[in-house]
């Protein structure tokens, strides 16, 4: 009897390390060993296809170059969205709690950009930031005849119109997230604190925020990791990185360096550096799910 | 109404002007001739007429969804057998194998671009749909398990016995038993895979070199970037390749919702 059930749960175990081989082959294959590659290729001259050891020059090299600072410098700047790309969400969030006739309707039209490319939505951008676009034909009807903006066009305004995009981009997942938290609110501690006397704001400010506080950590995680990492498909239809490289950030310095430059190695290094920025960001996110306790 | 409650409802409405704007400018770009959206009068549905000449929707949406469906059919393929192990299967180091794999979930493909890329074109696959297959169902791969195993750690241990004593076998107690009462993570992960994967450039630009196998996405992209494209066939081109997402999305609103707050509502 005993031995029999030993066996069992051999096999079951047997059984599960079968099962999850093929996820592990395809997580290993595809994403664990291109990071080791990644990382021996950073320290070669390579094309793609020779590999030259020149050992940690090309680090020095590339931290001396001026390229990658932009990049970084430029992924900083956008950084400074963040709080808009939170905040504005959260607002929204609060005002569909409210639960107005024909919220739901509300909730459906806010979400559905979501659903869309982001090559789509940086080509609805391109129309709005035009020459002969919408934001001049709004700045034309409030009187300001006068004031004709290129903002694309422009080094010192690109970013911040690639910034804004990118907070529209981002207020359909963040506001369904803070929508979730608010759900998870129990009505009846406002409805005490109202009883009690506390203005809208006290309520807002010392109940619902806190009670939120996991589900803004997690936004702003989610909304850092996509500044990094998702900005690709904007920056590609929008500026293509430019003009010069005042929209080049650092995933977009890997596509240029690697595919219009040919150089595959110092491409791979400024992977691994995004990978470095991301992870440390990662291990905030993997600590807020707490997937495994 | 209270007053309050007026000013609360036209906020809203506002709110939703500005979301639905892309639409708006999608579709009122796309009813003119380019000469007409220049002079700014007129209306033609010339640009929809001439689109597939520009742009080959009908071969592209149908490239998108082969490259979907095939993608979210190995998500699956691997991912149901790998949750239902890591949630009822647990055999040694199996948890900390499961925290590598979740942890895939935040290499983002940017950083692993290079020797991906060079790894998939040595092995022949950029010609046709696989390359970029594989290179979605990775990335795809880690959220999935990470949401089947939470799903099939509410399913009791003794229905999973219970069907090995009746002699399922364990393919068998996945098949019959696990699935059928994980419907909802599965439509959750479908949906979820779906949209990311139509939505996405990066993948298809790169991985697919046949021009003729392109997703919409990219076909999209790369007419945008030729430099005597017509704006109105570009917006026409965009919605075209926007319908299907949005579709998807209206219909299974609940599941995605589910999937971006999985973890965090428990």
């Amino acid at each position: 009897m005993k031995a029999r059930r030993l066996t069992l749960s051999q096999r079951r175990q047997l059984a599960g390390v079968v099962f999850a081989l093929p996820a592990l082959a395809l997580v290993i294959g595809l994403i664990a060993i291109p990071i080791g590659q990644a990382v021996y290729y950073s320290f070669t001259q390579w094309d793609g296809i020779t590999t030259t050891w020149i050992g940690t020059s090309t680090w020095t090299q590339a931290f001396h170059n001026s390229d990658l600072w932009t990049a970084l410098k430029n992924n900083a700047m956008l950084l400074l969205w963040v709080p808009i790309a939170l905040g504005l969400p959260l607002a929204i969030a609060v005002l569909l709690h409210q639960r107005v006739a024909g919220w739901k309707i509300f909730r459906s039209i806010y979400f559905l950009p979501t659903a869309i490319s982001w090559v789509v939505l940086g080509l609805v951008a391109e129309r709005f930031f035009a020459y002969q676009g919408t934001l001049n034909s709004i700045l034309h009807a409030v009187g300001l005849s006068g004031v004709t903006t290129n903002m694309l066009g422009s080094e010192s305004t690109a970013l911040a119109a690639l910034g804004i995009t990118f907070v529209f981009t981002m207020i359909g997942t963040n506001t369904m997230l803070f929508l979730t938290g608010l759900a998870t609110l129990d009505p009846s501690l406002e409805e005490a604190a109202r009883i009690d006397g506390a203005g809208r704001w006290r309520i807002f400010r010392h109940i619902t925020l806190p009670h939120l506080s996991r589900f803004i950590q997690l936004a702003f995680v989610m909304t850092v990791i996509a500044l990094f990492s998702a900005l690709f498909s904007l920056i590609f239809v929008m500026t293509g990185g430019g003009p010069g490289y005042a929209t080049t950030t650092m995933e977009f310095l890997i596509y240029q360096t690697g595919f219009s430059q040919g150089q595959f190695g110092t491409a791979a290094l400024y992977g691994i550096i995004l990978f470095l920025i991301t992870g440390a960001v990662g291990i905030i996110q993997l600590r807020l799910i707490g997937s495994d306790k | 109404m209270s007053p309050g409650r007026v000013a609360l409802f036209v906020t809203m409405l506002a709110i939703a002007v500005g979301m639905l704007y892309p639409f708006w400018v999608m579709i009122s770009d796309s009813l003119h001739t380019q000469s007409q959206f220049i002079s700014g009068s007129g209306f033609s549905l010339g640009s929809w007429r001439q689109l597939s000449a520009a742009l080959p929707v009908g071969r592209q949406v149908l490239n998108s969804t082969v490259i979907c469906s095939m993608s979210i059919f190995v998500i699956l393929a691997v991912g149901l057998p790998a949750g239902f192990a890591f949630a009822k299967l647990r055999f040694r180091a199996s948890s900390l194998v499961f925290l590598g794999i979740v942890s895939a979930m935040m290499v983002p493909l940017q950083a692993i671009v290079m020797p991906e890329f060079v790894n998939v074109t040595r092995v022949g696959l950029t010609s046709g749909y696989f390359g970029a297959v594989l290179v979605y169902a990775a990335l795809g791969t880690p959220f999935s398990i990470f949401l089947f195993t939470t799903y099939f750690r509410g399913v009791p241990d003794e229905l999973v016995e219970a069907g090995i004593v009746d002699g399922l076998g364990y393919v068998g107690a996945l098949w019959r038993l696990v699935v059928p009462v994980a419907v909802p993570a599965i439509a959750t992960v479908t949906v979820l895979q779906f949209i990311q994967i139509w939505d996405d450039l990066l993948v298809g630009l790169l991985f697919i070199q046949n021009t003729a196998d392109r997703p919409i996405t990219v076909g999209l992209a790369a007419l945008a970037s030729g430099r005597t494209t017509s704006i109105p066939q570009l917006m026409a081109g965009s919605f075209v390749s926007a319908l299907p997402a949005m579709l998807v999305y209206l219909g299974f609103q609940r599941y995605l919702v589910k999937g971006l707050t999985m973890g965090i509502d428990r």
